[in-house]
């Protein structure tokens, strides 16, 4: 085995001596022209323009396509490239696409589930509340309405006398948040241990008091990983192309050292 | 260029032969599927109220998109805007953070339809466009090192000087792109500077955002635009936003590119509504459109007539009544007798440099509905019965609906105190405006003040942190929503999550305003926002108003009746603001209709407000004192809220400064709904008015 990774690498710096004495590159002034190249240039023209050229255009394209070649070596020599901010974020730019392809499109099944076990918060379904409320406004002696109400309610009485909610009476499966934005923040500590099927408060709300009556409660809960593969593979690509850069950013990063002058003065 | 004369009839021959083979085909009437492959989540099934629920949300945002937006420094995408209406967090172009209070219901992301998706195009070096020469203003103009307010200068004149100049910018006649762009009736090809492909590309990305964003019972999102279009000479505003009821939308936005008669634009969703596709218009910013919003002839000047009036009001149900930059409802000068007319006037108009004073008639929803009745009178039909919403126009993604939290709507132009005239300007941002004033030749736009040196008044001072729109539906689906707007049972916010109903009927005392099936036994009994009220002989119907509180904002003051009608023999029209109920107790005065002052008052050291003045809901049963069977009216409720400390007191306060003398300091928060249109019994004797030149109708 070791053998013929020696053999390898002597034949490997046999072609590269060979290609360095055929192809000096000091002097190479050769431009060649892929016919690859220049067949994209022409259809490239013909889309914009919307027809063939004639003879003397593409001997202009490839006039052009020369020229450009010829200064940008040229430029090349004189160092023109270097600290060109464009150029920079342009070869930046290329970097990062190429750093966002290599992502495979379908990660292994084990790769998929660690990724769901890290990120389960994110799938958690939270806990959801069906209820109905009667509601005493503010403004009406709604505290000892409700305690009034709540009495004759314990009572089996028929007729209780409470207020209509502008929001309705029935609530179906409203999360926390849900319940704090129709009955403002303080009102959703009521649910905290609240009891099924029984008529529990008064508690108050931003508009007024309200008595409870919970129906239904289910527990928050993470689906498993078969219910919702599809979602987390999106997911999973969606994150994975923006950290792909940034990790890669952050492995050579090591290998550099930035220096900045701090005394400088703005 | 000079051709011979031989290749001028090939031309001609070579078209003619290219019409005889595809004629002109429309490329803004080719529809695309937009839907995206959603992952299937485990939902609950979406629960439907009959009682209907209020949505809230906003229909009128930019991001990078926008050719605007882009010079601004706005490099939010369609998705940021999205994640910020549910929630989340998203940075401002000056660096912080905005976020909402509490998630919206509904978005829609609207950039405008003219050069979508190009100035970023053009900014961006490495695309083929922005190797033209006149893209080189536009190179890198959003790099990191740029992103600050002293690069306005830069940017206030690309979009004022350069951008004007560089999208009209044709090709000559001959150009094989000219025949393109009339064949496929696509004017926009013709333009140098425009490239189909990026704004398709950019199109599609806002179709996608909207698609992926839209989670039905959760929350929902609209695929839309704005077609941006203003009157030749006078520059008066004609602006719309544009949505679509599903995930089919054409290939392209139609623009004013393509035509700037709105019109035209009603023609091109009414064939989008042949093939299956819905979507209706809002205009917006009547304020700013110099009186020609809400004119008495059409966009040419003939007479408006009842074709008019019915495809108007097929397409443009509602009215977008408030925003940032101003509220629309009325006017001091159309309204003397209405003491809260003078709210958030904006008086410039849309987008003009200098800034131009904008003529009031004809700007305002309220003076529009009187127009109506009295083309209505005429016979001709009404174009103005529509309803209203609210919504921001941000151009960061990010609506600014909260005083405490403002950032206006021009991301790094007004995205500072100093910046939009609230504090003094510091001496290094004077000696940056005098150099740009030099620079590009513009007027110094400061003013001396008491404080300090400010911007000069006019301009960033009179926008404000405003508005939502808000939907009665059963569910928050895109289906339901879209109805809502469709039957105007809609009401407007100045940016608070205030509710209000509004129910008129003939039977309406028979309703017990502390019963449970109030809402049930309403509906059934009458109309809601929105809806027509036909006469039953000489009845007068009774109206139930009703309105909550939002929980984190100010409590309720008031609730009025604002009434429209036009007198049935001398066709005068007039208007008259009832106060329906008051807070605290309080009761009306008959003879003047208005409430007594509940005492209310805010702390301009610190913007507090009076504890326990004001209500957590108001409610009531009203008739009108002065009905006439006999007139064509209409009527909508306005709620106001207890004064609080208007954004520009905010920012003063946060920097320790006085409020800037000359705005106000205070504003009441209020929310208008739509109007309930009162239709009296035509009579059988025929009035033919204006001498007979206007036909009688029959």
């Amino acid at each position: 085995m070791r053998k013929r990774i020696v053999i390898f690498l002597i034949v490997g710096f046999l072609i590269y001596l060979i290609d360095v004495f055929l192809n000096p590159d000091e002097d190479n002034k050769d431009i060649y022209i892929s016919d690859q190249e220049l067949t994209s240039l022409i259809t490239a023209w013909k889309s914009q323009v919307g027809r063939d050229p004639t003879d003397e255009e593409i001997v202009k394209i490839i006039n052009n396509l020369v020229e450009e070649e010829i200064l940008y070596r040229e430029a090349l020599l004189l160092g023109l490239d270097k600290e060109d901010r464009i150029i920079k974020r342009r070869l930046a730019q290329k970097i990062t696409f190429l750093k966002q392809e290599t992502l495979s499109e379908n990660p292994d099944q084990e790769v998929l589930r660690q990724f769901y076990d890290a990120n389960k918060e994110k799938y958690f379904i939270k806990p959801s509340y069906s209820f109905t409320h009667l509601f005493f406004a503010k403004e009406t002696d709604s505290e000892a309405r409700s305690i009034q109400a709540l009495n004759d309610l314990l009572a089996d009485k028929k007729s209780i006398d409470s207020d209509p909610y502008l929001l309705g009476k029935n609530f179906t499966e409203k999360t926390l948040e849900e319940i704090a934005r129709n009955f403002g923040n303080n009102f959703i500590i009521a649910f905290d241990g609240m009891e099924l099927n029984k008529w529990s408060g008064p508690f108050e709300s931003s508009f007024g008091h309200h008595l409870v009556l919970l129906r239904d409660y289910q527990d928050g809960f993470y689906p498993s990983f078969n219910e919702i593969r599809d979602q987390v593979l999106s997911d999973y690509l969606t994150l994975n192309k923006e950290n792909a850069v940034n990790q890669y950013i952050n492995n050579v990063k090591s290998e550099y050292r930035i220096i900045i002058n701090p005394n400088l003065k703005f | 260029m000079k051709l011979s004369k031989s290749s001028i009839v090939l031309i001609v021959v070579l078209g003619l032969f290219l019409i005889y083979m595809f004629g002109q085909s429309e490329s803004s009437l080719e529809i695309v599927d937009f839907s995206v492959d959603k992952p299937e989540t485990k939902t609950t099934s979406i629960a439907s109220n009959e009682d209907r629920n209020p949505y809230y949300g906003d229909l009128h945002v930019h991001t990078k998109y926008s050719f605007d937006a882009y010079v601004f420094g706005i490099t939010a995408t369609p998705d940021d805007a999205y994640r910020y209406a549910k929630g989340e967090g998203i940075k401002h172009p000056m660096g912080y953070e905005m976020k909402l209070r509490e998630p919206l219901d509904f978005y829609a992301v609207t950039d405008h339809g003219i050069f979508l998706g190009m100035v970023e195009a053009l900014a961006d070096t490495t695309t083929k466009i922005s190797q033209k020469p006149f893209a080189e203003p536009f190179h890198n103009l959003n790099r990191p090192e740029n992103m600050n307010d002293s690069s306005f200068g830069e940017r206030a004149n690309l979009f004022s000087g350069v951008l004007r100049g560089t999208i009209v910018n044709p090709y000559p006649y001959w150009h094989p792109k000219v025949i393109k762009a009339w064949l496929t009736k696509n004017t926009a090809v013709a333009l140098k500077t425009f490239d189909y492909d990026v704004h398709k590309s950019a199109w599609a990305d806002i179709a996608r955002s909207a698609e992926e964003h839209n989670d039905p019972g959760k929350f929902t999102s609209f695929i839309g635009y704005e077609f941006t279009s203003s009157t030749n000479v006078e520059g008066g505003n004609l602006h719309r936003n544009v949505i679509f009821n599903s995930s089919e939308a054409p290939i392209r936005p139609w623009s004013r590119i393509d035509s700037i008669n709105p019109e035209d634009l009603w023609t091109w969703m009414d064939k989008l509504r042949d093939k299956g596709v819905d979507s209706l218009a809002m205009p917006h910013n009547s304020n700013g459109s110099n009186g020609q919003m809400f004119e008495m002839e059409t966009f040419r000047g003939y007479p408006i007539d009842n074709a008019y009036a019915e495809k108007r009001m097929r397409n443009e149900p509602i009215v977008e009544i408030t925003q940032v930059k101003g509220t629309s409802e009325t006017h001091p000068l159309l309204s003397p007798d209405d003491d809260w007319a003078d709210f958030e006037i904006m008086n410039k108009r849309i987008g003009s440099r200098p800034p131009t004073y904008s003529m009031a008639p004809g700007g305002y929803v309220r003076d529009a509905y009187l127009r109506g009745l009295t083309l209505s009178w005429t016979r001709q039909g009404n174009p103005y019965k529509f309803g209203l919403i609210g919504s921001s126009d941000s151009h960061t993604g990010a609506g600014a609906y909260d005083e405490n939290n403002y950032w206006s709507k021009v991301g790094l132009l007004d995205g500072t105190a100093q910046a939009r005239g609230a504090v003094p300007l510091t001496a290094d941002r004077v000696r940056m405006l005098r150099e740009y004033a030099e620079e590009y030749k513009q007027p110094l736009g400061i003013s001396e003040e008491e404080q300090g040196t400010y911007t000069a008044p006019g301009f960033f001072d009179q926008w404000g942190a405003s508005g939502l729109a808000v939907a009665w539906a059963e569910e928050n689906t895109r289906d339901s929503i879209f109805a809502a707007f469709k039957r105007k049972e809609t009401f407007a916010t100045t940016g608070t999550r205030t509710a209000v109903r509004f129910f008129a009927g003939y039977d309406m005392q028979s309703i017990d305003l502390n019963s449970e099936s109030l809402i049930k036994e309403a509906y059934a009994k009458g109309v809601t926002m929105g809806a027509d009220l036909m006469a039953e002989g000489t009845k007068s119907p009774d109206f139930i108003v009703w309105a909550q509180r939002d929980k984190n904002g100010s409590p309720l003051q008031r609730i009025q009746i604002i009434k429209g009608w036009i007198d049935p023999t001398s066709s005068v029209p007039s208007e008259m603001v009832y106060d329906v109920v008051c807070s605290d107790g309080l009761s009306v005065d008959p003879v003047t209709n208005r409430c007594p002052d509940n005492g209310a008052r805010v702390n301009i050291n610190d913007c507090s407000i009076s504890q326990d003045i004001g209500a957590a809901e108001l409610k009531a049963t009203w008739s009108d004192p002065d009905f006439d069977p006999g007139s064509k009216s209409f009527y909508y409720v306005r709620v106001l809220e207890n004064p609080t400390c208007r954004w520009s007191t905010w920012d003063a306060i946060k920097a320790g400064l006085k409020p800037r003398a000359g705005l106000h300091q205070t504003i009441q928060e209020r929310a208008w709904t739509s109007p309930i249109w009162y239709i009296p019994q035509e009579d059988d004797l025929d009035i033919i008015p204006l001498a007979g030149s206007v036909s009688s109708g029959d």
